[in-house]
């Protein structure tokens, strides 16, 4: 492989993480309040087929996207609802979201007299800068060369770091997350606070989901987002709950994915790997994963929110 | 403060509850979908009114119906076996392929010469063989790692999909038929490893199935294996101090649940579809089970019935279609009766009614010792 193929690699997995990277926070800032939230798939699409219908209407990106991120949340409250109100079961409930999401955006990209489907954006997000500085060898492509939600990405790990981390808020979650029972005795609402952070998460599901309709294949078509939320659920173990690492882990598997195109650039004998065996490597990767990091009791020394997944009764302390 | 409304749990529910519950959860879930229908300038009565009329109006439907149901059950019964025993087998979907794949495998393997009282019960086997060793991948690691299962098994899916399609699109394998050079697609099985037809295209299978989740009912309710399996479910801490094995328990269980879901690919293969047919078999089976054993509640024999439901909505899909309505209504659909069923599991659990006029502090007393 030559510098400009590497080179091309890395950008292109800039750009196929970048979904990753929204609905990987987005998975983490719901986690670390105690939830569970399996529907990343359904908020996803939702997000996705919301933001291109709202774009295809108006022709506003800008709008595009809030609409995305407004329907992937009002969908994830209904998560909220079951699993902090009614306190049932958070996997089933989430799984539910994804089926649901999932039928629900094929069906409003097909539906109606003059269906989305098959057709292109009005407007997709493009390279901020042309020419100039994003031209500079290496530093050019890497840095300057990408569109509008990249940047917001790297802005959003970084707002997500220092909220969870630096702030009095971050640390109440966080609280909600390890010990629902002693932060409500510090005076922490804790079904507000879970409340709260499975919309966010809602939010940067479908803000994930729009990048794929309006960035990356600005076309709509039935399954525009590959597996993509499941993926993002993976990301958030091997990010280890931390948003900058899910940075790092969303290029990573973006990486894995660009594999099969830069392999058949290098031509024979690695052309010649089966695209279905390629496409199994993401796959593969998470599973490892999952067994070299979370076994036993690694889980928690990585990170894991002790009451994650378990409803909290306020009558039953 | 006093309150409007008190939940306290329950114990036992009513079985006039258990039934009502997913009822109600079909019926919101129908209201939901058909807010969906209005506002797409569709007539939500007309639309289900042809899902009805496709499924159940002829006597093609109603074969067809429970061809789509019989792999159903078994993917059904794989998920509540799992659910019972808090085991999260979300790989339902993959061990279906894997068991499809085994068993066309032993099916072309054994050739048309075999006679069939050798190879259907072989192709049977290796079904539910292949969805057991598909399932080890994620339940090994669970019981001697303790590695969380939900997220292995779901990716587990994707890589059973993309080998499918990896023996079928991406190599010369010999599950793909060297005949058809146009388009890849799977070698047909052998005649004398398929499951005779005797209603339409309605093969035994349906029979094989219901009997085999009689057979998982009657090894969870009625035996000793059964009744440690259930007291490992209900809490793995008294297991152990009644001396019972947890972890090999934990392991039965997931491979069992891993084993039906294969049986459902077997018989998938060697009923309707005959071939290892990834267009035909990537049809989220897996993933419709967790419904099927979610609106069940769990129950093994409430399974059957709830797949033939859930038979006829998939067999309903594709005729929406020829009204200019998307197939995907059946999907949307199906993920609202889920959303439905689960929260339902609340009201089934939980009890809620008025205060009587007493001080709040009494009524939580009661709460707590009812």
């Amino acid at each position: 492989m030559n510098e400009s193929q590497l080179l091309l690699t890395i950008v292109a997995a800039i750009g196929l993480g970048t979904p990753l990277i929204f609905a990987t926070i987005g998975e983490i800032i719901t986690e670390r309040s105690g939830i569970l939230n399996l529907g990343v798939q359904g908020m996803m699409l939702i997000g996705a087929v919301t933001g291109f219908w709202a774009t295809f209407q108006t022709g506003n990106l800008i709008l595009g996207v809030v609409i995305a991120m407004v329907c992937a949340s009002a969908l994830s409250a209904v998560h909220a609802f079951t699993s902090v109100t009614l306190r049932v079961n958070q996997i089933v409930s989430g799984l539910a979201l994804a089926l649901f999401g999932s039928g629900l955006a094929s069906f409003l990209g097909r539906a109606g007299s003059n269906p989305l489907v098959g057709n292109p954006s009005r407007a997709q997000f493009e390279p901020l800068l042309e020419g100039g500085i994003a031209d500079w060898p290496v530093v050019g492509p890497l840095i300057f060369g990408h569109d509008l939600l990249v940047y917001l990405s790297w802005i959003v790990a970084g707002a997500a770091s220092y909220y969870l981390f630096r702030t009095k808020m971050g640390l109440s979650l966080r609280a909600v997350g390890e010990d629902p029972a002693s932060a409500e005795a510090a005076g922490v609402h804790v079904s507000r606070v879970r409340y709260i952070h499975v919309l966010i998460g809602g939010a940067l599901a479908g803000l994930g989901g729009a990048y794929f309709s309006l960035a990356l294949t600005p076309t709509w078509q039935d399954d525009p987002i590959g597996a993509a939320g499941w993926i993002a659920i993976a990301l958030v173990i091997l990010a280890s709950w931390r948003p900058w690492r899910a940075v790092f882990a969303a290029y990573l598997f973006g990486a894995a994915e660009r594999v099969q195109f830069t392999l058949q650039t290098l031509g024979e004998p690695w052309s010649d790997i089966p695209s279905t065996i390629l496409a199994m490597l993401p796959f593969l990767l998470a599973i490892i994963a999952m067994i070299v990091l979370t076994s036993g009791k690694r889980a928690r020394f990585l990170g894991a929110p002790e009451a994650l997944g378990i409803p909290y009764h306020r009558e039953q302390r | 403060m006093t309150r409007r409304f008190i939940v306290e749990p329950r114990g036992l529910a009513s079985l006039k509850l258990r039934i009502l519950v997913p009822v109600l959860s079909v019926l919101a879930a129908l209201v939901v979908s058909g807010i969906f229908l209005l506002i797409t300038g569709e007539n939500p009565i007309a639309v289900y009114g042809q899902m009805i009329d496709a499924a159940f109006g002829s006597r093609r439907g109603i074969s067809e119906t429970l061809i789509s149901s019989t792999p159903l059950i078994l993917t059904g019964v794989a998920a509540a076996l799992a659910f019972k025993m808090l085991v999260w087998n979300i790989g339902g979907e993959g061990q279906f392929i894997m068991g499809a794949i085994f068993a066309s495998g032993v099916a072309i393997w054994l050739g048309p010469s075999a006679p069939a009282a050798l190879a259907l019960p072989a192709v049977i086997l290796a079904g539910g063989l292949g969805g057991a060793v598909w399932a080890s991948v994620a339940a090994l690691p669970r019981v001697y790692l303790g590695t969380n299962e939900i997220i292995t098994t779901l990716m587990l899916n994707f890589i059973a999909l993309n080998f499918m399609n990896f023996l079928i699109f991406g190599s010369s394998s010999p599950w793909r038929d060297p005949e058809v050079a146009t388009f890849p697609s799977g070698r047909p099985v052998p005649d004398n490893a398929r499951l005779p037809e005797f209603f339409n295209r309605l093969d035994v299978g349906i029979f094989i199935a219901i009997a085999l989740a009689i057979g998982a009912w009657y090894l969870v309710g009625k035996t000793r294996w059964g009744f440690a399996v259930r007291v490992v479910g209900d809490s793995p801490t008294t297991a152990e101090y009644a001396g019972i094995t947890v972890p090999k328990k934990i392991l039965a269980v997931f491979l069992l649940s891993g084993a039906f879901a294969g049986l459902a690919g077997a018989l998938f293969v060697s009923g309707p579809v005959g071939a290892l047919d990834p267009r035909s078999l990537d049809l989220g089976l897996g993933f419709t089970g967790i419904i099927v054993a979610a609106l069940a509640g769990l129950n093994l024999i409430a399974v059957i019935p709830v797949a033939v439901l859930m038979g006829a909505l998939n067999n309903a899909g594709p005729s929406l279609q020829s009204i200019g309505v998307p197939a995907a209504t059946v999907t949307m659909l199906q993920g609202a009766i889920l959303i439905f069923a689960v929260a339902g599991e609340f009201f089934i659990r939980h009890r809620i009614r008025r205060p009587e006029a007493e001080p709040e502090a009494d009524a939580i007393g009661e709460a707590a010792t009812a």
